[in-house]
């Protein structure tokens, strides 16, 4: 230890490159990680909530509606109908701004917004994609149904949404992969140069520890824990810059994501996030120093 | 090639200068017992292990039987001397509280105690060669192969070298010494081999060989540490080292 430290001080520069880029390649993996995660749990959202809804007309009654669930359940590939009343509405859209005082400040029983503004509707669950344009198709003929000023059906078709949402997902991810793979390919490739000059600078002390019978393990043991020096704190940076960056972006993420993800984000994803950064970095400079140490020792007497 | 139809014995305990010009194969020879070199013919055998056949792994376990001190020194400039004392007890094992101890001993032994904290540019040549002594035997090796030791050294500490080399001789260890140094043949060795050429012109034993180290060492030089100074060695190096080399 005291040996990988007196390295670090002797060429404080080239520690400091190391550990920058160590740090960086660790920030995007920690931001891609939360990206990532978030993703998941918004189109989880979007998958367990009702895939078609149909807004109801004002003034319908409950038999209309009875006969329209009726009809929609006995229809092929329809695993669920529901219909949600002008107060349950009212419930799911507070439920779904969550806690902003804005959003919530508007819906008041004395304001302009209350319940009655909010259409009644009929929510349905498919159990078959395919089975989503003969349900529209019907629901469309349903007198009960509102209609747009131009006459089209107000029907809601999230599954458009949620294929352009995991199209974006998978781009935003594929995008991530790649950016990762290469930061730690350049990072990997810094670290074993770093590493490799720092060798081959003390070249000649390292063939007199091998004419004094030093495994080689012993002659590489000092750069391998200034290695993993420069990948603990370069993990410690990297969490430290995603940790800023997410209390930065929180006031832009909380009312946008609010009822999908709770704002602030839970401390155990932190600290996993940092278990894994830290192992993460670990491994990056174990793999780096490795092959540095490796190849010199090999090559010296 | 640099050796050539050399073929000799070193019994435990005994005292061989190998004399010769340079270029003659005195640093071959020694590299050749550390196994920094491989004959391309003929065997070099320590202590029943023949260097030819050892598995590489294995090289660092030969390199630790045999102390080496280098014509160069080879004494790490950017550490203290205690650093470089310490990096060879590391290697043979020793634990850190042991270390300091026995850096302190080896400092007295080889001449220079207290020298431990000082960097070799702050010390003089002969003090450095004492410090290359000091870590080559650290290790209590069976065997200590002095590489031209006086090479940079004036004639006062070209003795003073000789006689450490011959004290640490008198506790057991089977001593080596490649020389050119004419005012150190004189000095009545057990045995003195001549290299011409990669050759061998004569063998001349002086005394014959020691089996045992002598009791009564330490008397020779009144007042100053004895080599060996732990139980370890002694009979166990002196009665089963033995190197042959055959090229």
């Amino acid at each position: 230890m005291n040996t990988a430290l007196k390295n670090i001080r002797r060429s404080p520069f080239q520690a400091l490159s190391a550990v920058f880029i160590i740090s960086l390649t660790l920030f995007v993996v920690g931001i891609f990680t939360l990206v990532t995660l978030a993703s998941h749990v918004i189109l989880l959202n979007f998958e367990t909530k009702p895939q078609i809804i149909a807004y109801l007309k004002d003034g319908h009654t409950t038999d209309q509606v009875a006969g329209l669930i009726s009809t929609m359940t006995s229809t092929q590939g329809v695993k669920n109908a529901v219909y949600i009343s002008k107060a349950e509405a009212l419930e799911i859209y507070k439920k779904s701004v969550g806690n902003d005082p804005v959003l919530l400040g508007t819906v008041t029983d004395w304001g302009i917004v209350t319940a009655d503004i909010l259409p009644a509707s009929v929510e349905i669950t498919a159990s078959d994609p395919s089975a989503f344009n003969t349900i529209v198709s019907i629901m469309e003929k349903s007198d009960i149904v509102s209609a747009t000023p131009q006459g089209k059906k107000e029907i809601d078709f999230p599954q458009d949404v949620i294929s352009e949402l995991t199209k974006w997902t998978n781009a935003i991810r594929g995008a991530g992969l790649i950016l990762i793979i290469a930061l730690t390919f350049v990072c990997i490739l810094t670290v074993m140069i770093i590493i490799s000059m720092k060798i081959s600078g003390r070249r000649t002390e390292i063939s007199t520890l091998k004419l004094l019978g030093a495994q080689n393990l012993y002659i590489i043991k000092p750069y391998i824990t200034e290695s993993l020096i420069y990948g603990l704190l370069g993990a410690f940076f990297g969490w430290t810059l995603s940790y800023i960056a997410l209390l930065y972006s929180t006031p832009f993420l909380a009312p946008r994501l609010g009822g999908v993800i709770s704002f602030p984000i839970p401390y155990w994803i932190n600290l996993s996030l940092l278990v894994g950064l830290l192992a993460f970095g670990l491994i990056l400079s174990l793999i780096s120093s490795f092959f540095a140490a490796a190849r010199f020792v090999k090559r010296s007497r | 090639m640099v050796l050539n139809d050399v073929n000799f014995s070193v019994s435990p305990g005994e005292f061989v200068v190998i004399t010769g010009k340079s270029g003659a194969g005195k640093t071959t020879l020694g590299r050749l017992l550390i196994r920094d070199l491989l004959p391309i013919k003929g065997k070099i055998v320590i202590d029943g292990e023949d260097l030819n056949q050892i598995k590489p792994k294995n090289i660092p376990l030969i390199r630790r039987k045999v102390g080496f001190v280098f014509q160069d020194y080879k004494i790490i400039p950017d550490k203290t001397i205690g650093e470089n004392i310490t990096i060879a007890l590391e290697i043979g094992g020793y634990n850190r509280k042991k270390i300091q101890e026995k850096i302190t001993e080896l400092l007295k032994i080889v001449g220079i105690p207290g020298k431990e904290h000082l960097f070799p540019g702050q010390l003089s040549g002969g003090e450095v060669q004492r410090a290359a002594i000091a870590r080559a035997i650290a290790c209590e090796p069976a065997i200590l192969f002095a590489d031209e030791p006086t090479g940079n050294l004036d004639k006062d500490t070209s003795v003073e070298i000789f006689n450490l080399l011959k004290k640490i001789n008198d506790g057991g260890t089977t001593v080596i010494l490649a020389t050119h140094d004419v005012t150190l043949i004189g000095l009545n060795p057990d045995r003195n081999i001549h290299l011409e050429k990669g050759k061998i012109v004569s063998d001349v034993d002086g005394k014959p060989s020691k089996s045992e180290p002598s009791s009564d060492s330490s008397s020779l030089r009144e007042g100053t540490p004895t080599w060996p100074a732990g139980p370890r060695r002694g009979k166990s190096h002196s009665t089963k080292r033995k190197i042959n080399i055959n090229k």
